[in-house]
């Protein structure tokens, strides 16, 4: 009698802890279904729609996100550089390349939570693109870093990971057919203050 | 030993159960979504600011630090709703979304007459009632058909340097999201 008791206790234990627990550790995770990758840099064309898979929109409800409309924008997140390694805060780098078709596009360096690296100083961790200098072919270079740079300019500061999130507006990329020929800047990492 | 193999079986099935179960239901009981957040924050039919600018945290995750936006929760069972804002700024392009924070319909200032936001979100039952006679005041508006009852309006404001943001921020003080007579 006392057995039987046990192991009913035991599928009930394994079923809602293992079922409730994997639940949890699939909306933290970053990646996941729906993303569409192009170099170092991954969007989720479907975020935040209806036809989007069940865990984007555990994780909409979850986290309170409101994400850009089809005629609005598309943002995309990059977590690691063009070698592999992960972004970090004390690191330098050089983002350089083309970018696709938009009217506009902003460029920003954030925290785990997304939100804007806070520097400290009046000068924002991010860029929009009627404010930085193009190279003579339309490409632009920007280094990214806490001491002041030539040219294009984006200030980060502190320690630890670090993503950058650049988001195109009014975009023809923003519907799924545009996204197929599409290449973003690469991220190269020029240096680290250890 | 063959009972609790039967038991960790049984307890590994019901995991895959119970995690369907509970994926699905996230969404049904979140505390945290955008409504829930928004109604902490205020009322419905009044445009809030999401952005950390106007003090405090922001509302809603996740806003570009070169944008503004504003949002306002309505409820079209009571009626329909007219969201309208004054000015002209760079760029600004807005969302409707229903009660689970799902986007159905975004447009941006290329889409409106002469840049100005001045748009009407009903569902089709009430769009056949407008359609019927169509106020004068209505007429240059964007008509946004919507088969839903409780949804959110945001407006997202680009602000390309320092010397915007009174323009940009003044443009969203003034936009106004009201029930409308028709």
């Amino acid at each position: 009698m006392l057995k039987t008791a046990f192991f009913t206790l035991l599928s009930l234990a394994i079923a809602i802890g293992g079922g409730g627990g994997s639940v949890w550790y699939a909306l933290q995770a970053q990646s996941g279904v729906g993303a569409i990758s192009i170099g170092q840099w991954t969007a989720f064309p479907e975020i935040g729609t209806q036809d989007a898979d069940p865990y984007s929109k555990a994780r909409v409800a979850r986290e309170g996100v409101l994400a850009l409309g089809k005629a609005e924008g598309l943002s995309f997140i990059a977590e690691r550089d063009a070698a592999g390694d992960e972004l970090q805060r004390q690191c330098d780098y050089r983002i350089e390349g083309s970018f696709p078709t938009a009217r506009f596009w902003t460029l920003y360096a954030a925290d785990q939570s997304l939100s804007v690296v806070d520097t400290g100083k009046p000068r924002l961790a991010a860029l929009q693109s009627y404010q930085v200098l193009r190279q003579p072919d339309n490409s632009v270079i920007i280094a990214v870093g806490n001491r002041p740079a030539p040219g294009n300019w984006l200030l980060t500061e502190g320690f630890g990971r670090m993503y950058f999130v650049l988001t195109f507006y009014d975009t023809p990329i923003a519907s799924s057919t545009g996204l197929s020929d599409v290449t973003l800047p690469r991220i190269v990492k020029a240096g680290c203050n250890a | 030993m063959r009972r609790l193999l039967h038991a960790i079986l049984l307890g590994l099935l019901g995991a895959g159960i119970v995690h369907i179960v509970v994926l699905l239901l996230v969404p049904e009981f979140t505390e945290r979504d955008a409504w829930s957040r928004l109604a902490t924050a205020s009322d419905l039919y009044k445009m809030t600011r999401l952005d950390a600018e106007a003090g405090g945290a922001p509302v809603v995750k996740s806003v570009d630090p070169l944008f503004y936006a504003a949002a306002c929760r309505f409820d079209l069972a009571e009626g329909i709703v007219r969201i309208k804002a004054p000015g002209s700024v760079p760029f600004w392009s807005v969302s409707v979304y229903d009660r689970n924070g799902h986007n159905f319909y975004s447009f941006n200032d290329h889409t409106a007459t002469d840049s100005k936001l001045d748009t009407v979100v009903l569902t089709p039952a009430q769009m056949i009632d407008v359609r019927r006679e169509l106020p004068e005041d209505l007429q240059g508006a964007i008509f946004v058909e919507a088969p839903i009852e409780e949804g959110i309006f945001v407006i997202r404001a680009f602000v390309p340097d320092d010397s915007w943001k009174p323009v940009v921020s003044q443009f969203l003080e003034q936009s106004s999201c009201e029930l409308q007579d028709y």
